[in-house]
């Protein structure tokens, strides 16, 4: 298990202004975050640019030591055991870095099982694994070079997966991949969860990504987390549920009392305008009220032209959320 | 750790299999001929092919242009090995490589060994190319101890990769390739008896040369090339480049798992 708990984490810039004279800056990145990530589990890492995402997946991933607090996995602190650590962990990151381009896919893979100790056959066939698994057999001898962005960011993904690592950081794996792409690395992610039981942490600005994804989020904001819990609770306690869109040609006295003291009821938010159609009324509720709202229409001898659930996404959540925060 | 060393030897030589280096093994082959034709015509022209007492008394021969040659052939081989090794950090921090490499639990000095043992494959080439172009000049090694000179030559490579780890050190700190590396490659061409004896400078500067492996180091190569010597005559002069290098190497390891960290946290995507 990942346990991180009331870090903090510090940069410290020296800014030169003028030759010799030069004033520091420090960036509070991550502010006490306490989090957890079991092995079989997605954990999402939610918030806006500069929340401290990256920060936060390279102090669990040994690059950067905390400047307070302490970060263990299974047991083994990462500064103090980074070495052990290192070996169970891999970290992918969007963007073309990371590779040597000069190289062949191949010849990167070689290299970095080699830095993890691997060889031989075991190596070879650990890369054909990989390589097929990202849909790169052809290109294995390419130089990286000639490679499109998103055959390097797929090769990316063998890479921080070379040494079949227990726990996994993906910070925008995605990141420039076409849907296709994204999609069968999604099912990659999912396989390597489930199936093989690792630990993943995953950020990424696509929120259908995270939602579809993850077992828990974990939301950040100026460094700090300002919320847990699963996607599907999230929305719900955010955006106060579904949305009912109805579309009737006229809205008469009756029906007008009739949903007022629905509304009331159920605690929920009405609005009305027209479009095209007819008049439109949307209720915004916690609880699903469709059928009494129908029938309430029902009642008062009003026709229904069109009738549309819209389900609230994680993204609307984050929008109103961050709209709060600000 | 040995296979780290082994992976970034093949790993560099493929890069250099991919783009051949030939302006760099030109450029020190042309300086390796600079530097001999320089010396040559200085002691042709300006002494007159005569030396005084001091320089026979100081390296125990008569033989300028042999101690000359094997000055600035040892002389290139420390820039080319030190330049080998101290920039193979800074250029994974420009490919955008270094993090997958700290990322690992990859021995680091395997990583630095496997660089520079691939970089002599070059490095080599260049030294026997200076050392022929040396014949020409009147290079005279009929006295040499093959045996000791090649377990000097050894000691030499390994010393300087151990300056090369604090040349790496500070240059990745400072961001900087060329003021530090220059610096020290020029203050070690003036100091440390690659033309001259360092009898000749100045007290201070003396003492400074003391510093520097290439001094020791080309002490014991010249004896073992020039005079015929076992190891045991140069003992006094291999003690101290066997310190030197240890004391660099020391420091070297400390100074990069300090760097290791700050560079990391300057990585800004
Ligand atoms: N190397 C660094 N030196 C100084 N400040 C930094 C450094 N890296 C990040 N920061 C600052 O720390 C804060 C958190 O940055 P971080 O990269 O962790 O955010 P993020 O959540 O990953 O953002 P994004 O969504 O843009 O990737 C930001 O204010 C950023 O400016
Ligand atoms: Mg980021």
């Amino acid at each position: 298990m990942i346990k991180v708990e009331q870090v903090y984490k510090t940069y410290i810039n020296k800014h030169r202004n003028f030759l010799f004279f030069s004033e520091t800056r420090q960036t509070e990145a991550v502010c006490g975050v306490d989090l957890y990530v079991n092995p079989g589990e997605i954990v999402g890492l939610l918030g806006m640019n500069g929340a401290g995402k990256t920060t936060l997946i390279k102090m669990m991933s040994t690059l950067l030591s905390p400047t307070s607090g302490t970060i263990t996995i299974d047991g083994m602190d990462v500064v103090k055991d980074a070495l052990k650590v290192k070996s169970i962990v891999n970290m992918i990151a969007g963007g073309e870095r990371m590779l040597y381009f000069r190289l062949t896919g191949r010849q990167n893979l070689e290299y970095f099982g080699n830095l993890y100790g691997l060889r031989g056959s075991l190596l070879k066939d650990r890369i054909n694994y990989l390589l097929s698994k990202v849909g790169l057999e052809k290109a294995a001898d390419t130089p990286v070079e000639r490679y499109s962005k998103g055959m390097k960011q797929r090769l990316q993904i063998a890479r921080g997966l070379i040494n079949d690592p227990k726990y996994l950081f993906l910070d925008e794996p995605t990141l420039g991949l076409d849907v296709s792409v994204a999609k069968r690395l999604r099912e990659f992610v999912q396989e390597l969860v489930h199936r093989e039981g690792k630990g993943i942490v995953l950020t990424s600005h696509y929120l259908e990504e995270i939602e579809e994804l993850c077992d828990r989020v974990y939301i950040a904001n100026n460094g700090r987390i300002i919320m847990h819990d699963t996607p599907k609770n999230l929305v719900f306690n955010i955006t106060h549920g579904n949305v009912l869109n109805i579309v009737v040609p006229e809205i008469n006295d009756k029906l007008n009392n009739n949903l007022r003291t629905l509304i009331e009821l159920h605690n929920a938010n009405i609005e009305i305008s027209s479009n095209e159609e007819g008049i439109l009324i949307s209720i915004k509720s916690k609880k699903d009220i469709t059928t009494e709202v129908v029938q309430t229409i029902y009642n008062s001898n009003v026709n229904l032209i069109s009738l549309y659930i819209e389900k609230p996404k994680l993204e609307d959540a984050i929008l109103q959320l961050e709209n709060g925060v600000a | 750790m040995f296979l780290t060393i082994q992976a970034t030897f093949r790993r560099n030589y493929l890069v250099m299999r991919h783009s051949l280096p030939y302006t760099s093994i030109i450029g020190s082959l042309l300086s390796g001929f600079y530097m001999i034709l320089f010396s040559y015509l200085i002691y042709k022209i300006m002494f007159n092919g005569k030396l005084d007492d001091s320089f026979i008394k100081y390296t125990g021969s008569s033989d300028y242009i042999t101690f000359a040659v094997l000055g600035s052939t040892v002389y290139i081989l420390s820039i080319s090995v030190l330049l080998i090794v101290s920039r193979s950090l800074i250029s994974e921090l420009r490919q955008g490589t270094l993090e997958t490499i700290f990322l690992s639990p990859a021995s680091r000095q395997g990583y630095f060994l496997g660089c520079m043992l691939q970089g002599l494959m070059l490095v080599g080439i260049e030294f026997i190319g200076i050392l022929v172009m040396g014949f020409f000049f009147g290079l005279d090694i009929t006295n040499i101890n093959p045996i000791s000179a090649s377990i000097t030559l050894v000691l030499i490579i390994f010393s300087f990769y151990s300056q090369a780890l604090v040349l790496g050190a500070i240059m990745v700190w400072f961001r900087d390739t060329y003021i530090t590396q220059n610096t020290l490659i020029t203050l070690m061409g003036l100091i440390s008896g690659v033309s001259f004896p360092i009898e000749y400078l100045p007290d201070w500067l003396q003492y400074l040369s003391k510093i520097m492996p290439l001094t020791f180091g080309l002490v014991a190569f010249r004896e073992t090339i020039m005079l015929g010597g076992e190891l045991v005559s140069s003992f006094e002069s291999i003690s101290y480049l066997i310190m030197l290098t240890t004391c660099y190497f020391l420091i070297g390891k400390y100074l990069l798992i300090k760097v290791e960290k700050n560079i990391l946290e300057k990585i800004t995507e």
